[in-house]
């Protein structure tokens, strides 16, 4: 009888563990290496050195930290909207036959529809302010993460719903205790695949029509369009690391919430 | 708790003509007893435990509870039973404790109070400072102690059992077994276990009760009459050799017609 230990990392030989570091830095030796020797021009593909000056020169000027703070707020009033609506109805789905019957045409219409292409829609209706920004990203968001909760909440385990009754738990008790906890890990895949949505619907709508001037979405279209396109490179960077910040803290965030779930989805 | 089952029918609805998995149970579960039901895969051991236990509904026949201090009122079935479910059934979200204390929770027992009380059948079951710890953190033995607390924290007078240590290692099935014995001898609770191993149903029963390949019938009742407590060593006794034969030799029939109508049932 022993307590199950998770194979560590730190097992893998030193080599093992240094080579995605190294894979980056030669990926990037090798492209600096190109554009200097073969003299490309920095509007088609500017050298990592350059792209890490416009970096510096974009943060220390408070622009890109601006952009990037506004960009996040806007990731985050969408996914909160959409994370608590669709658990909201998402459970209420599954535990009511009647809304789950009344909303199931709606999803089954709305859900494969690109979220994208209500874009001119939304423009005419709610104009191009941060309305626009947010109920395009809400929406985007909601679907997955209310047919992962619907899901979730369905296929709860009947041996856990039947040991439960056998200890006592009455119709509530169940749903409560047991059916809403089990469908914690589908629930929390929802909300992954809801981030991610959100995040691309955000930066699109930043560049599209948004009349904010504000945030990465703009920010990349605005250099793109006066090419300088060493700014495009280092949003885009930002971007990419941003993109990962979020999905790691989610995941920090799913573990302490619910240890137990990973690994059940 | 004497349980009286009298002409039990089980027909599940398989779409078609159904399947009959209990044709005319009738048997008499003695009153702090322990009752081993042995019997071929698919025989229906699962389906008789858990009407009795008031899980399942049976489409016909009479199941009577009766605590034989006060035989005026019957109790309906899963009143005074709880179950310990073959796959353990534990909660994932829940630790150690708040798994032993779940039913006395539903009670609505105060936190302090079921709390104290999960702890102590923690520590009789040995599992002493692992309340904390997620059962996924835990070995097969340990999930089915933790199983075992949660069930005998309800202290009900049934304790139904359906193959709690099948899927355990020998040495720690060895360890499991003498747990059980224990507590049966000190609780003397009404116990129905259900198992596939002939060693384990004579160790632990007063009573095995062999049922015939589906659709289930019992074939046989045979009494354990070995002294208790009981011990492995009892295992190198001519007693029990004699016992392990007859029952073998009852059960390899049943396990012949459980394979045939599965060969037949494929051939179709
Ligand atoms: N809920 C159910 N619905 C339909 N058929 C069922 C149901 N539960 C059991 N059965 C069928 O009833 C028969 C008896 O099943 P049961 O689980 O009681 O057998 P068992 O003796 O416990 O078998 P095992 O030793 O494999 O656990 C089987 O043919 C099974 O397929
Ligand atoms: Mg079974």
């Amino acid at each position: 009888m022993s307590i199950k230990k998770r194979p560590k990392k730190s097992q893998d030989p030193l080599w093992l563990r240094l080579l995605p570091i190294a894979s980056v830095v030669l990926f990037l030796a090798i492209w600096e290496a190109v554009v200097r020797l073969r003299g490309i021009a920095p509007i088609i593909l500017p050298a990592p050195s350059a792209i890490a000056d416009y970096l510096a020169l974009m943060i220390a000027d408070g622009s890109l930290p601006f952009h990037l703070g506004v960009t996040f707020l806007r990731i985050m009033a969408g996914f909160l909207v959409a994370g608590f609506f669709g658990i909201l109805l998402g459970v209420l789905m599954g535990m009511s036959r009647i809304v789950s019957r009344l909303l199931d045409p709606w999803i089954a219409a709305l859900y494969p529809l690109p979220k994208i292409s209500l874009i001119p829609l939304l423009i005419i209706w709610l104009g191009t302010g941060e309305a626009y920004i947010l109920t395009i990203s809400a929406i985007s968001a909601f679907f997955p993460v209310v047919i992962s909760t619907y899901a979730g909440i369905r296929q709860a385990d009947q041996g856990l719903l039947r040991a439960a009754r056998d200890l006592g738990a009455n119709e509530r008790q169940v749903q409560l205790k047991v059916v809403i906890p089990a469908a914690v890990p589908s629930i929390f895949s929802g909300l992954h695949l809801g981030m991610g949505v959100t995040i691309i619907l955000v930066v699109a709508a930043e560049m599209i029509g948004a009349s904010s001037q504000s945030g990465m979405g703009y920010l990349l279209i605005r250099y793109g369009q006066v090419l300088e396109t060493e700014k495009v490179f280092a949003a885009l960077l930002v971007l990419a690391v941003f993109g990962g910040v979020i999905i790691k803290a989610q995941e920090r965030i799913d573990r302490w919430i619910a240890p137990w779930a990973i690994g059940h989805r | 708790m004497d349980i009286f089952v009298e002409n039990l029918v089980q027909i599940w609805d398989d779409g078609g003509d159904g399947i009959t998995a209990l044709d005319g149970i009738t048997h008499h579960f003695a009153s702090a007893k322990l009752t081993c039901l042995l019997g071929p895969s698919g025989c229906g051991k699962s389906t008789l435990t858990q009407i009795v236990g008031g899980i399942e509904q049976a489409t016909s026949g009479t199941i009577r509870i009766i605590d034989p201090a006060n035989p005026a009122t019957p109790a309906r079935p899963g009143e005074r039973s709880v179950m310990m479910w073959q796959n353990l059934n534990l909660f994932p979200w829940r630790n150690v404790i708040d798994n032993v204390a779940f039913g006395l929770e539903m009670a609505g027992v105060p936190r302090a109070q079921r709390y104290a009380h999960a702890r102590d059948m923690i520590a009789s079951v040995g599992l002493k400072h692992f309340e904390e710890k997620r059962c996924s953190q835990l070995s097969g033995g340990m999930r089915q102690r933790v199983a075992l607390a949660r069930a005998l924290v309800m202290d009900q007078p049934i304790l139904l059992m359906d193959e709690p240590f099948a899927a355990l290692d020998a040495q720690t099935k060895i360890v499991m077994q003498e747990e059980l014995t224990r507590i049966f001898e000190r609780m003397r609770k009404t116990i129905l276990f259900v198992t596939h191993a002939i060693d384990e149903a004579i160790l632990l029963g007063d009573e095995v009760v062999v049922m015939t390949a589906r659709p289930g019938r019992i074939k046989e009742v045979i009494k354990i009459d070995l002294p208790r407590p009981r011990s492995q060593e009892l295992i190198n006794t001519p007693e029990f050799g004699d016992l392990y034969d007859r029952i073998l030799h009852l059960i390899r029939e049943e396990v012949l017609n459980a394979m045939q109508q599965q060969n037949e049932a494929a051939a179709q």
